[in-house]
């Protein structure tokens, strides 16, 4: 169902959402596609709401105007959200992912001579030392995804991430500039920065996220807990858009006139061509997948529970007791709500449990948190 | 002197501001444009305080910082000249450790900038003393959880599973969580 009929996504008896015009925030990276498909097709005319684009200039204010009301729901770094319902180093609110946007699609790119070296069969921890100074190392966010799969890898490659490295964040369409300034030895971010820099001159991939954590989920469709609770209908109605916009943007016939569509300066200011070339496969490498039949879409809880592994890990939760982990995942993703709008919309819905092998060889299958964090000889 | 360091990467103009500010007796640091720049100004400056317009895409720099170098998080105020105020302030509600400033009038900004250090102080109080709580929390949950183990595997009392707990910590000179971190963790390994 790549490429759905539009009667497969047919409102059944949908209840009438209780708004009408959501607005929309996202950050320009060409994950935002949904959002981009989803605004440029009209999708949520059938399901009785209007979509307004507001492109952010940083994820902090994503996460301010999501909890201030000035955005209803965004497109957002699955940690983001997990980051703010626990109250790391920002405000602490109740929030909600709605679905999954996204899986894959994101990389770790070096600078040249770094990259050249990892590329001609050096290990990542010669190369860096080779440096013979502290390296730089950018991400985008403290508890985002990017953080924690640069850390992740990091790790895996015997370089402690907090100690081995300087890790800083710098605005990704910044991120190639610095790394021919020589301010910026590599970074974690997604597409399409990596071809810009790539394109540049500036530095090549030395490893996709999908090497990472093969499929691992990356953007996610976020919100503020009592926006589900006060618009349920809404909120159903926003997943059943969003699943049909996935849906579209998964299509490969659709490529050109979604990377068209980003291209624009309203959207990512980056040539189309830089775009597309990392919207399917390249050189065996997992591509970005919006939807994949709905595998992609399903909050899963273990996910989440992951990011929190994660924080513990790299000690950015202060206390070690993690019997409520689990709970804080069950409340913040809406699993529930998602199964409704994807059975209405004739979506499969995937099963809870899913093993994935890591970088490092570990399983995370969800099924016991602690055993999987103290496995974790690295940490902070 | 308060040290303001003044981020200064949109095109939003902030006029004299500057130079309003060290009239009013704030030492200005050097001006921060490019955002890769920003995390070490910050570090190496340790400003007092942070100016950044709201729509800065450097903001994010300022959250790695607030949450990786615990020892030394900052006040950011925040500046915006939009009609979009009153949701700044409604995340400032929400918690955020930032200010808005109703446009730039600098006379209007001292005493934001004394409100928002003295909050912030008060804030990092209590953030610390909810540490603190969560802390002896966690650690008598462990505590607890090693306690039932020693009644279980050994059959002791509940007292004398703690006195065995305590007098392992006096012995080794740690504390008592500690041991029962060590017991569980001896546990799990054993099986």
């Amino acid at each position: 169902m790549n490429s759905p009929a539009s009667s497969s996504f047919a409102s059944s008896a949908t209840p009438t959402p209780e708004r009408t015009h959501l607005r929309l925030g996202f950050v320009a990276l060409s994950d935002a596609a949904p959002l981009a498909a989803a605004a440029l097709r009209d999708m949520g005319r059938r399901h009785g709401i209007s979509i307004e684009l507001c492109r952010q200039p940083s994820w902090a204010a994503v996460r301010d105007k999501l909890l201030s009301g000035e955005i209803d729901a965004a497109h957002a770094l699955y940690g983001l959200v997990y980051g703010v319902q626990l109250g790391i180093g920002g405000p602490q609110a109740d929030m909600a992912v709605l679905m999954v946007l996204n899986r894959n699609g994101q990389a770790i790119t070096l600078s040249k001579p770094l990259a050249d070296a990892v590329h001609g069969g050096a290990s990542v921890k010669d190369a860096l030392a080779s440096l013979g100074r502290t390296p730089v190392i950018a991400q985008t966010f403290p508890t985002g995804t990017h953080a924690m799969w640069l850390y992740y890898w990091l790790a895996a490659q015997g370089v402690h991430p907090l100690r081995d490295v300087r890790s800083v964040v710098i605005p990704p369409p910044r991120m190639a500039d610095a790394l021919v300034e020589g301010t910026l030895d590599g970074f974690c971010a997604g597409e399409p920065w990596h071809a810009v820099a790539e394109a540049r001159g500036a530095g090549r991939a030395v490893v996709h996220t999908s090497e990472i954590w093969p499929d691992h989920p990356e953007k996610v469709l976020a919100c503020r807990r009592d926006f589900v609770a006060l618009y349920p209908n809404t909120a159903r109605a926003l997943v059943r858009t969003m699943l049909e916009a996935c849906a579209w943007a998964d299509a490969p016939e659709h490529r050109t006139e979604l990377a068209q569509a980003l291209a624009s300066s309203d959207l990512l200011g980056v040539p189309r061509e830089l775009i597309e070339a990392r919207l399917g496969t390249r050189n065996g490498v997992a591509p970005v997948r919006f939807f994949d039949h709905g595998a992609v879409n399903y909050p899963r809880l273990s996910d989440g529970l992951w990011f929190i592994t994660q924080y513990r890990r790299w000690g950015m939760l202060a206390s070690d007791d993690g019997d409520d982990d689990a709970a804080v995942a069950a409340s913040v993703n809406q699993t529930a709500l998602y199964a409704q709008a994807a059975r209405a919309a004739a979506v499969d819905v995937p099963g809870e449990r899913r093993a994935a092998t890591f970088c490092d060889g570990r399983v995370w299958d969800g099924s016991d948190a602690s055993a999987y964090l103290a496995g974790f000889e690295m940490r902070a | 002197m308060l040290r303001v360091l003044l981020v200064t990467d949109t095109d939003k103009p902030i006029g004299d501001l500057r130079d309003k500010l060290a009239r009013l007796g704030y030492e200005m640091l050097a001006e921060v444009a490019a955002p890769a720049s920003l995390h070490a100004a910050v570090e190496s400056q340790k400003p007092d305080v942070v100016i950044i317009d709201t729509d800065s895409p450097s903001r994010d720099t300022l959250e790695q910082l607030a949450v990786m170098n615990k020892a030394a998080p900052r006040p950011v105020l925040m500046f915006s000249n939009d009609a979009d105020q009153q949701f700044i302030r409604a995340a400032v509600g929400a918690g955020v450790t930032a200010y808005s400033v109703e446009g730039l009038a600098p006379e209007r900004l001292a005493p934001i900038i004394e409100v928002a250090l003295a909050r912030f102080a008060h804030e990092a109080q209590l953030r610390q003393r909810l540490a603190q709580v969560e802390n002896e929390l966690a650690e008598r949950k462990v505590i607890d959880r090693a306690k039932r183990l020693l009644m279980d595997r050994r059959g002791m009392s509940e007292n004398d599973a703690y006195a065995t707990l305590r007098k392992r910590a006096m012995d080794q000179g740690v504390k008592v969580a500690e041991i029962a971190r060590q017991l569980l963790s001896l546990a799990d390994l054993l099986g």
